[in-house]
């Protein structure tokens, strides 16, 4: 008979203990044999599914599936899968690690230590681009080819092609998990940072209700992030990083109403805001003052925390300015578009996004649609709001401009 | 009240096709099964395809499982108590294992 026990683990137990496992098996095999370590770590999860419904889930479950994801790697290495040489050095490593115990305070310094290298492996100048994220999602954060084509919305092939491109630089640059130094530090800082940030807008980008995979992406960037800002490397960008992620995602659970419709910011109930987050933001927005620097993201982190204390349109248009000064993109542009039409009125932001250009992009069309409307050019909004919904966007996105087509129709705006 | 048996069949490999966050969904659902009021007992058996004693002309003799050719194995039982055959094959089609590629076959236990 079963024992009286919950049946529910903690939430994410096994893509995040899946994430450390791996980054400590790899620590002590060396990044030449991942691919084993992630078997072996599946191997710990395989067994879990089979013995934790009659036996009940150990008090310790990250504990067991640590130690059981060790005695599968050697296993694996006396089947002589690392190809003998240091085979006798591995088995030695690894039944000492079988032996330490997670959840003790310096086993965690330790395990966070690991994943951070790992971290920093994934997010290495010699791996292209776009296949950091892909990579630190699948090694680091857990997730599964499948989980991460489906957060991107791409196919699972495309996904597979760029870990394979990943996978090969890893063997062919005979990337370690050393972590860097000086000058070199900084720079894979920058791009771990840049990874983070990608991973959070990515999931950002898409609405709650729709697809849960993709708020998933917004909590692994910030558990990404908070591994970095605890760790002896911190700077006062990372903090600001993580107060601009946390203060936006405390927004996730007000940006959709029942329905599953859009609510645009200053429309959101804001008793739905997650407290918690909030305070996680501004603690680390706090840190984020240390020192004189003025990162993009410590603009962009006065930005949310403007938003999340009130309701102040000529400060958020003063920031935006001065975030377009540091970086003229065209987003930043756009953004700063909807600001000046709070402050200045729709025709000024109108000329603002003129001569912008994004293809493809939905939203730059959604905003000059609804400054036309607010200028009673209907015909002319209602053509934008049509370009808009041929653009990649998610269902609320087009409900919401389904609904802004059948305003721009409509006698009142 | 009699008793059933649940056969559960699968082929093991398809786990390795689960995510670590769907690998948690199928544990918990699994713990969710066996802890209901009507199981009496409930084991898993090794995912290797076992050992078979054959006749072999009046010495027997030990042979790798049945399931060599196929990819499909026991790979645990139930013993459920239950009021009719019907019932319990409705307890059975409740069951998450068909969800992750598996069958169940429901067999009435003599004698209970």
């Amino acid at each position: 008979v079963a024992p009286q026990q919950t049946t529910v683990l903690l939430e994410h137990l096994f893509r995040h203990q899946s994430g450390r496992i791996l980054a400590h098996l790899a620590r002590l095999l060396g990044p030449a044999h991942l691919e084993l370590a992630e078997e072996a770590v599946q191997e710990s999860m395989v067994r879990a599914l089979q013995t934790w419904p009659e036996q009940g889930a150990p008090d310790n479950p990250a504990a067991w599936l640590f130690r059981v994801a060790h005695n599968a790697a050697i296993d694996a290495v006396r089947r002589d899968r690392t190809g003998g040489q240091k085979s006798a050095e591995f088995l030695a490593a690894l039944s000492q690690s079988a032996q330490i115990i997670p959840g003790e305070p310096d086993v965690e310094e330790q395990l966070r230590d690991d994943e951070l290298r790992l971290v920093f492996m994934c997010c290495h100048p010699a791996i292209p681009g776009d296949s950091r994220v892909v990579l630190s999602l699948k090694i680091a954060g857990g997730f599964h080819v499948r989980e991460i084509a489906r957060a991107f919305l791409a196919s699972d092939e495309a996904i597979a092609q760029k870990l394979v491109r990943a996978r090969r630089r890893i063997r062919e640059q005979q990337l370690t998990l050393e972590m860097p130094r000086g000058e070199e530090l900084r720079e894979r800082l920058d791009s771990a940072m840049e990874v983070i940030y990608f991973m959070f807008n990515e999931g950002y980008g898409a609405h709650e209700g729709e697809d849960l995979i993709r708020t998933d992406l917004c909590f692994e960037a910030l558990r990404l992030g908070h591994l970095i800002a605890t760790s002896s490397i911190d700077s006062p960008r990372v903090h600001a990083l993580m107060a601009l992620m946390a203060l936006q995602a405390a927004r996730l659970p007000a940006r959709t109403d029942e329905a599953g419709d859009l609510i645009l910011l200053e429309e959101q109930d804001r008793s739905r805001w997650d407290q918690e987050l909030i305070a996680v933001g501004f603690h680390h927005f706090d840190r984020s003052m240390a020192g004189d620097e003025v990162s993009e993201y410590h603009v962009q982190a006065a930005i949310a925390a403007t938003h999340a204390r009130t309701i102040d349109w000529p400060l958020i248009l003063h920031l935006y300015d001065q975030l377009f000064a540091m970086n003229p993109s065209p987003v930043v542009a756009l953004n700063r578009a909807v600001a000046i039409a709070k402050v200045r009125g729709a025709a000024e932001a109108l000329a603002s996004i003129e001569s912008l250009s994004l293809p493809g992009y939905y939203l730059l069309l959604a905003v000059r649609g609804h400054l036309l409307l607010e200028l009673g050019r209907r015909e002319e909004a209602a053509a934008c709001f049509n370009e808009a919904l041929a653009c990649r966007c998610s269902e609320p996105e087009r409900r919401f401009l389904r609904r802004k087509i059948e305003q721009s129709g409509r006698g009142s705006g | 009240m009699p008793k059933y048996m649940f056969l559960l069949y699968n082929d093991p490999s398809w786990y390795r096709k689960l995510s670590p966050e769907e690998m948690q969904k199928a544990t918990e659902k699994y713990m969710a099964w066996t802890r209901k009021p009507f199981v009496a007992d409930s084991n898993r058996l090794a995912a290797d395809t076992g050992r078979v004693i054959r006749p072999n002309g009046g010495h027997p003799r030990a042979t790798d499982g049945p399931y060599s050719e196929t990819k499909e194995v026991l790979g645990g039982y139930y013993t459920i108590e239950s009021a009719s055959y019907d019932e319990a094959v409705q307890l059975a089609l409740d069951h998450p294992h068909m969800e992750y590629g598996g069958t169940i076959e429901v067999r009435q236990v003599f004698g209970t």
